[in-house]
């Protein structure tokens, strides 16, 4: 373990749900040790969410919060009780970085915002996430990765079949994960800072700056004074030849026939349609543009006559470019997502699963952690606690007045 | 600092198109020096690739600016010895290589971590590629619509209904994330190299970004459980926690997660308490019964309201709801610009007054003022001056088509 990049960093995490806790894991998995803190009476409302299954699907197994807690420890630790905040200080005194989601009220009534933090350690690197940004009108405002992230930004009112289709949700985490990269990434270069000048700094992303980056390209458009439109839907596509089509047994293929224009007669003979080689309405890439409504019925009743996999296979043997859209299932068989790394082993039964999705950067020479389970709540309370010198008679007036269970 | 977190770091960007990119411009914004080295008289393809139709038009290069501001310029040809020995040199001095190219390029090129490594160990090599560093599919090419987002299972699963077709990602979508991962193991290896004074192999690929965006569903499915696709809208399982359009067609995500028991003061604030006086939705539990029939009812409702008035109704009695906004907002959303998510633009060639922001902030750290990306070879020859190539050996490394 000490040969671990992050050795020897300690990251207290005092936050919940999805963005924040991920990038404490990423901390994790290069070898810093995360301490998360919550409340005893309010733990981490993400406990507990793969049995409601609101929006999310439901398991026997907490595989949420493994994904997002793993390789922590705990403490219950209540800071609004003096001698709980006392202990905090003294976490929060001796730790590298210090990481958040609260929105910005609720970090001012808990006294943890920046300036309160840089007191008790000028060193810290404070990291924080808020749902619309620090500053401006809406700072405060709470928020979640289906609202600041996708709605915000254009990319739901974007990201459908057609023009008129009806919006569609985001994914449960979907937004959070990738702004915890983000999160992770400035906390790295807040620690490389005070590697050369000393000084600690505050560090932050917010989920609607996450969301117009992924969707820069267009919002940049907009903001060149351009023009962005939804696209058509697959029935009218401008380009017949870059279009969705489906197959016999119901899934859907992404066919991206735009290089090696050559060889259109080959294409339409493995599609069983050998006539269309030659046919002059088809006979070139703008023929094919120009008479996409006459091609577009022609290749949705060719694709219909195969099942996906024989179209995988059929266009992947002839080296033609396409997208294979996976149903998630399909991951579970997906060799690729296990030699390429996506997946990890876990050895922890009660992880209900023999592999986790990683995190998803590598350093070549450096072993990431073995993923262990997230701490119960509370689980390490007494273990940190004696870490930052409590001892039982400590331990014990911290359990009588209420600030730890 | 007065140059920048990064002041005094050196970056090679010997990559194309947006994910590997991005990394670098994120860099220069923390104050590296940037060198994107493309190929003689072609340049990156993306200087002209993302122009049809469902990519984003405007009068100025609008993609360009926004994954190659900040950086200088170069054009060598990594097929010659000689243009190859310019990079070798340039190697010689930079903290980070940064790649996309796939497998087969790169040793086609020479330009693998093997061969690019011992050239400088403290030298970081960061690579991009569509499926991972390693398995069959290690050397496949891709872009994120196939590899993060078809490959993920989230093509699949994003969609109004189960029976509809999926939706194509938007250009870029999954490679803007992509490159804050990779700048995250960078500055991971830029952290371990203060230490160990050694640099290294770090590296993403398209395919786990998309896995770790919707590693929640995937690990569900791990763990045994089933993921379906959620229903239409007109078939949802509440019709308090569901999309509704307003007249003038935008669509709102009313969230009432607590479930009916404010179900009156919804419908009186949307115009039409005589909802109620059905006695199909009289009840909660008769509203629940009848969730598809009140689903219409909402339908009415809200389609008799202008999107104005949706939101003082909903905002007003205190609802919680989402708004789809579109993209033609962005140009009057007050909080990007006050947030920090646009930063002011003083360069005109970059043809806006805003360039959208790479998503992390540092208090107190001023990013670099944005400049337009380079032209093709512009700062070729100040670069190799720098490296110590005088005016003779520049003039016959162009002669020969080396560098241009």
């Amino acid at each position: 373990m000490g040969d671990s990049i992050l050795d020897g960093i300690k990251v207290v995490e005092l936050a919940t749900y999805i963005a924040g806790p991920a990038s404490g894991v990423v901390l994790a998995d290069f070898g810093a040790e995360v301490i998360k803190v919550e409340p005893p009476n309010r733990p981490d409302p993400f406990r507990g969410g793969h049995l409601r299954g609101s929006d999310a699907p439901k398991s026997e197994y907490p595989y949420g919060y493994i994904i997002d807690n793993r390789n922590k420890k705990g403490i219950a630790l209540d800071i609004k009780e003096p001698v709980g905040r006392a202990a905090f200080d003294k976490l929060v005194a001796g730790a590298d970085v210090f990481i958040t989601n609260m929105p910005i009220p609720t970090r001012e009534r808990l006294n943890i915002g920046y300036d309160a933090i840089r007191v008790i350690n000028e060193r810290i690197v404070y990291a924080s996430i808020s749902a619309y940004g620090e500053k401006g009108p809406e700072a405060g405002r709470p928020g979640f990765d289906s609202t600041a992230l996708w709605a915000r930004t254009g990319l739901m009112d974007l990201v459908k079949p057609g023009p008129d289709s009806p919006p569609a949700r985001s994914l449960p985490g979907m937004g959070d994960h990738p702004t915890a990269m983000s999160l992770f990434a400035a906390i790295m270069t807040g620690l490389f800072r005070r590697e050369r000048t000393g000084e600690g700094s505050h560090v932050s992303t917010s989920l609607m700056a996450n969301g117009v980056w992924w969707n820069g390209l267009l919002t940049q458009a907009m903001l060149c004074g351009g023009k962005v439109v939804c696209r058509p839907p697959r029935e009218n596509a401008s380009n017949p030849m870059h279009n969705l089509y489906q197959t016999r047994d119901g899934r859907w293929i992404h066919i991206i026939f735009n290089t090696n224009l050559h060889r259109w007669p080959e294409f339409a003979a493995l599609i069983d349609r050998p006539e269309l080689g030659d046919d002059p309405r088809f006979e070139s890439q703008p023929a094919r543009i120009e008479n996409s409504a006459l091609l577009i019925p022609i290749l949705e009743q060719a694709f219909a006559e195969r099942d996906f996999d024989e179209w995988v296979l059929l266009l992947d043997e002839n080296r033609f470019t396409f997208g294979d859209i996976r149903k998630i299932d399909d991951i579970l068989t997906d060799p690729q997502m296990f030699e390429g790394r996506v997946l990890r082993p876990i050895e922890e039964e009660a992880a209900g699963a023999d592999y986790i999705v990683d995190t998803p950067i590598w350093v070549e020479d450096a072993k990431k952690i073995e993923p262990s389970m997230p701490p119960e709540l509370g689980e390490h309370t007494e273990e940190v606690l004696r870490a930052i010198g409590y001892n039982d008679a400590g331990i014990s007036e911290l359990r009588d007045a209420g600030a730890i269970p | 600092m007065d140059g920048g977190i990064l002041d005094g770091i050196r970056v090679l960007d010997v990559a194309s198109f947006i994910a590997a990119p991005a990394a670098g411009t994120v860099m220069a914004d923390f104050g590296a020096e940037v060198i994107k080295v493309e190929p003689v008289g072609t340049g990156d393809p993306l200087r002209y690739s993302l122009r049809g139709p469902g990519y984003g038009q405007s009068p100025a290069h609008h993609e360009w600016f926004v994954d190659n501001r900040n950086k200088k310029g170069m054009a060598l040809d990594l097929k010659s010895e000689a243009g190859r020995a310019v990079l070798y040199r340039l190697c010689e001095t930079a903290d980070v290589f940064i790649t996309n190219m796939p497998q087969g390029p790169r040793e086609r090129l020479h330009i693998r971590y093997e061969d690019i490594g011992p050239l400088n160990d403290r030298l970081i090599y960061a690579s991009v590629s569509a499926y991972g560093e390693a398995g069959s599919e290690a050397a496949r090419t891709g872009f994120d619509s196939t590899a993060l987002w078809a490959r993920s299972g989230m093509m699949d699963l994003i969609k109004p209904s189960p029976e509809s077709p999926p939706s194509r990602s938007l250009p870029g979508m999954g490679d803007h994330p992509t490159a804050v991962s990779l700048f995250g193991g960078i500055m991971l290896a830029l952290y371990r190299r203060m230490a160990s004074g050694k640099g290294g192999h770090v590296s993403t690929s398209l395919m786990a970004n998309g896995a770790w965006g919707n590693a929640l569903s995937i690990q569900a499915v791990l763990s045994g459980g089933e993921v379906a696709n959620r229903p239409a809208r007109e078939n949802a399982s509440s019709a308090v926690n569901n999309f509704y359009q307003s007249k003038d067609g935008r669509w709102f995500h009313l969230i009432m997660i607590t479930g009916q028991a404010r179900f009156p003061e919804l419908a009186a604030v949307l115009g039409r308490p005589e909802i109620l006086d059905d006695v199909r939705f009289a009840t909660e539990d008769a509203r629940l019964e009848n969730t598809k029939a009140l689903i219409g009812e909402l339908d009415i409702a809200f389609g008799r309201l202008n999107a104005a008035e949706v939101r003082d109704a909903l905002n007003g009695a205190g609802f919680t709801f989402g708004e789809t906004y579109p993209i033609s907002d962005v140009g009057h959303d007050e909080q990007y610009r006050a947030s920090g998510a646009f930063r002011r633009n003083n360069d005109p060639r970059g043809g806006a007054e805003y360039v959208v922001d790479t998503p992390i902030f540092i208090e107190g750290e001023d990013k670099a003022e944005p400049e337009m990306a380079p032209a093709l070879g512009q700062h070729t020859d100040e670069i190799l001056r720098e490296a110590g190539y005088d005016a003779a050996e520049i003039a016959e490394l162009r002669k020969w088509g080396a560098v241009g």
